[in-house]
């Protein structure tokens, strides 16, 4: 039987697009979308291969947008989903795109266990510091004072601290970034992605509609970022604008000092290669387990 | 004397903690040996440990055995065996025992609650039950000591194997095989010691046994319950993945599959809640693994909203709810049927999904395997509706058929029979064209819980939307159009039509028999399939046949309520259908209880009230 060998296409931009997203105009998750794309493309990703799965919001609209196979599942609960189809089918990428509603508020618990079981997963946290696409309410990373819908004399309380949270619940791979970083983005995809485990990426994403003023994108001052050989670049367009901080990922104390400060990092603040996988362990578990004949299925319950 | 009878009850009754079950578990297996039938009813509490020596510590077991095979707990009871009066007096409340009872009362507590006692008697005397009172000897007292207060259950036991005239030989064995891995040796020959000296006191000691005659079941015969069974289905379905929430009754399916499953190639996932269970299996299904989550009430309602998202995003999905009493939390380790409402109209908006019940053993064998034919042919949630009493009882069955399961069309047809389902068209339309797996190249696609065209892009266009419903809801039709007749028990015409659903159907079986043995032209009827109904016509052509069309239900109504199955059959037919019984008292369906209340409505006349529950 001859066979014609044929190069593989290769996957360009072009192939990832779907239709156009129905997103505000200047809205960051263009920016995390293309990111992912041209991270996808770096890599030369397989389509079929990766499952881009999400929750509701805003950002639950991404694998909408993207063409691989997609879940755009329901509120708070993508990673119960994305766990499901990692253990069924570990052949596949998975991407769990969530909102800070999304994740923090309503998936909290979800996120706790993801974090905890370390299942083999991206996790893009799109954090704009608000519920948007109900229109303007406080979400629990609503700076304190912010004024929306549902608090509107001011957001009463301080915003919970995403990286702090991830850090502290056991997190193996914690990186933050910010949407209008294509460069930095698309390095910490790449080094996400390397990562085996659950990934949990943070990243800063403004809201032009709801909440304009709040990432200056165009300053550099208040942030940093965070560098290491086995870390993460800074943004080769703002690097020579802010400062820059060594920092070695396998340094938990320190993270967590980054992590409580009010000063923005960028970068990758942890990263333990050794955690062990819940998924991985199921898998060989069955794997591993001297394979049944159904002829056998009923002998616990011989009468003899 | 020795009464010899076809079919016998018995119970026994102790403080939870002290071993009821599992001496109730040995004895099954015993009887089972010696060719007699039995079925099996646990009484326990929702909490591991109450207080003993209170009402609600009561743990104990509802034994039925007999020497033809037995399809539900029967009425009343022959004979009980409490280890005291409280416990006693809290289960004659249910008044289940006959008018010959025995009543083996242990009078061990009676030294510091001689006025408890007093009373109980005073009221098993009123209620002209025999009692014979009794001590546990001094030997096997000290044997109970030395074993910290435990070992009561074998005395018990021993009683009990020596009233119903079993060798004691067999129990040994069956004490041997239960703890011989779990118990030291000494340990063990003492609780061995324990049954023998109660086995050798019943047989001085009280007056009279019960002699059921057996023949030995076969090699291929085995004793197995409603949840190992549905465990097993999983497994003969081909499905690869379990995830689930530790709840009562369901939990055991997740402990067996959790033992059983990676040898047949599949994983168990214990999720951190009920919703995260169910997103698991639907994750699984998406990537083309066959995938079932299992329940009980409070987890049903948790997962209402992804079994919606399941249906509009064409992911198909199995859920096994295994219902005990609510609402709410309720009563945890007691049965009921009151979930079918939940079950077909849960989740919001306009809601398409398969509901399939089980009636006993066999059906949670099966029911998997019809679950994943419908799940992954209309890519639907399907639900497999069990409860408390069909996932605790035992039963003896021929070890089931088995067939090689690759793809869901090799389902045989005697399982889709079982269940009076015809096979599905072979061509069935979906909201979206496309509907294969990740990892199939060209394939890409996304679902949504938004409203999509045919092409999956989210739209939000009138027709659109229309027609998404009306894609959906034919899929259930197609399941509607094939079902067949349900089945049926006693004459096909007369005086009253008895339905039920799920694990009514042996009680039902068993009343009609009866009242056609009376001479009562009564005929029963029972749905595996409850959702959908069969279509009108067949369902009226059935029920115009008889005076009086009734459901018997374990869901509460009154005469201002129709329970679930009622008003289903009501709305499907616009036939004048009523409800004899509507209990939710956590205790099981009884043929006697039918048979009265059938004969009872039979004699009624009714002036104009459109709707008739009997409370």
């Amino acid at each position: 039987m001859s066979t014609t060998q044929q190069e593989p296409q290769k996957i360009t931009i072009k192939d990832l697009q779907t239709e156009n997203p129905r997103w505000c105009v200047g809205c960051g998750d263009f920016g995390i979308v293309m990111g992912l794309k041209r991270f996808m493309v770096d890599q030369q990703l397989p389509l079929e291969n990766t499952v881009n799965v999400s929750g509701i919001g805003c950002s639950g609209r991404a694998p909408n947008y993207i063409n691989t196979y997609g879940v755009h599942a329901i509120h708070g609960r993508p990673i119960t989903v994305a766990l499901g189809l990692a253990l069924a089918r570990p052949d596949l990428n998975v991407f769990i795109h969530s909102g800070d509603g999304d994740a923090l508020s309503i998936g909290g618990n979800h996120l706790i266990h993801g974090i905890n079981k370390n299942f083999n997963c991206v996790f893009i946290m799109y954090d704009n510091e608000l519920y948007a696409l109900t229109k303007s309410q406080t979400s629990p990373t609503t700076r304190i004072g912010h004024k929306t819908n549902t608090q509107p004399r001011g957001t009463y309380l301080e915003p919970l601290n995403p990286i702090r949270l991830a850090l502290g619940i056991g997190a193996s791979f914690v990186a933050g970034t910010a949407d209008w970083m294509p460069d930095h983005f698309t390095t910490t995809l790449n080094a996400a992605f390397a990562h085996k485990g659950f990934s949990f990426v943070h990243v800063l994403q403004r809201c032009p509609h709801f909440d304009p003023h709040n990432f200056q994108h165009k300053e550099t001052a208040w942030f940093s970022f965070l560098r290491h050989d086995k870390g993460i670049a800074p943004d080769k367009r703002v690097a020579d604008k802010t400062e820059i901080i060594d920092h070695d990922p396998s340094n938990l104390e320190q993270a967590f000092k980054f992590a409580n400060e009010k000063r923005k990092y960028f970068g990758l603040f942890y990263h333990d290669p050794a955690k062990p996988r819940y998924d991985d362990i199921l898998i060989r578990q069955t794997k591993d387990t001297p394979q049944a004949s159904l002829d056998t299925l009923f002998n616990d319950y011989r009468i003899e | 004397m020795n009464i010899k009878r076809k079919i016998s009850r018995f119970e026994l009754l102790m403080d939870a903690g002290f071993g009821a079950q599992k001496a109730g578990d040995i004895l099954i297996s015993a009887f089972a040996k010696m060719g007699k039938y039995v079925y099996i009813e646990p009484m326990i509490p929702a909490e591991i440990s109450p207080p003993p020596r209170t009402r609600p510590a009561l743990s104990g077991v509802i034994i039925r055995l007999g020497d033809l095979d037995l399809t539900n707990i029967g009425n009343d009871t022959d004979l009980i065996l409490a280890s005291h009066e409280i416990v006693l007096d809290r289960r004659l409340d249910d008044g289940e025992t006959n008018e010959k009872a025995q009543v083996l009362l242990d009078m061990g507590d009676q030294k510091n609650n001689g006025e408890s006692y007093e009373q109980v008697l005073k009221r098993l005397t009123k209620m002209g039950l025999k009692v014979i009172s009794f001590e546990i000897t001094a030997e096997a007292q000290d044997a109970i000591k030395v074993l910290g207060g435990k070992g009561k259950n074998m005395y018990y036991l021993g009683m009990l194997s020596a009233i119903y005239n079993m060798p004691n030989t067999i129990l040994v064995e069956e004490i041997k095989a239960t703890f011989g891995k779990k118990l030291k040796g000494d340990i063990l020959d003492k609780n061995i010691a324990i049954f023998q000296l109660g086995y050798d006191f019943a047989k001085t000691n009280i007056p009279f046994s019960f002699d059921i005659q057996g023949v030995p079941h076969g090699k291929e015969q085995v004793l197995i319950d409603g949840n190992s069974a549905l465990s097993l289905g999983v497994i003969h379905a081909g499905i690869k993945f379990f995830s689930g929430y530790p709840i009562t009754p369901a939990s055991s399916i997740m402990h067996n599959l959790a033992r059983l499953l990676p040898s047949y190639g599949g994983m168990v996932h214990q999720a951190e809640d009920e919703i995260a269970a169910i997103g698991a299996a639907i994750g699984s299904y998406f990537g083309g693994v066959p995938a079932v989550t299992c329940t009980s009430g409070p987890g049903l309602s948790l997962k209402q909203e992804f079994i919606g998202y399941a249906s509009v995003a064409e992911i198909p999905l199995i859920v096994i709810d295994a219902q005990r009493s609510g609402p709410s939390t309720g009563m945890p380790t007691k049965t009921e049927q009151s979930d079918l409402p939940a079950a077909i109209f849960g989740s919001h908006g306009d809601n398409t999904k398969i509901v399939i019940s089980v009636a006993n053993v066999i059906d949670c064998f099966y029911a998997p395997l019809v679950a994943r034919y419908l799940a992954e042919r209309l890519r639907l949630p399907v639900f497999i509706m069990s409860d408390f009493q069909t996932a605790n009882s035992y039963k003896v069955i021929e070890k089931p058929k088995m067939a090689d399961i690759k793809t869901v069309d090799d389902i045989p047809d005697f399982v889709l029979e079982r269940f009076r389902l015809k096979r599905l068209p072979a061509k069935i339309e979906m909201v979206r064209d496309s509907q294969l797996n990740p990892g199939t190249p060209g394939g890409m696609r996304r679902v949504t819980g938004l409203n999509t065209d045919a092409q999956g892009k989210v739209n939000y266009f009138s027709a659109t939307n229309q027609r998404s419903h009306q894609v959906r809801n034919e899929k259930v039709h197609h399941v509607k159009r094939c079902l067949t007749e349900p089945e049926r028990f006693g004459g096909d015409s007369g005086e009253i039509l008895i339905i039920g659903w799920g694990s009514s159907r042996g009680s039902i079986e068993e009343a009609v028999n009866n009242l056609t043995k009376e001479g009562v032209k009564a005929g029963g009827m029972h749905f595996k399939i409850v959702h959908p109904l069969p279509e009108k016509k067949m369902l009226t052509d059935i029920f115009s046949k008889y005076k009086k069309v009734v459901t018997v239900e374990l869901a509460y109504g009154d005469p201002l309520k129709h329970p679930p199955l009622m008003m289903l059959l009501r709305d499907e037919t616009l036939f004048d259908v009523n409800c004899i019984i509507c209990r939710a008292t956590g205790r099981p369906l009884q043929p006697a209880n039918i048979a009265a209340k059938a004969r009872e409505e039979i004699a009624k006349t009714y002036e104009s009230h459109p709707s008739k529950v009997t409370v």
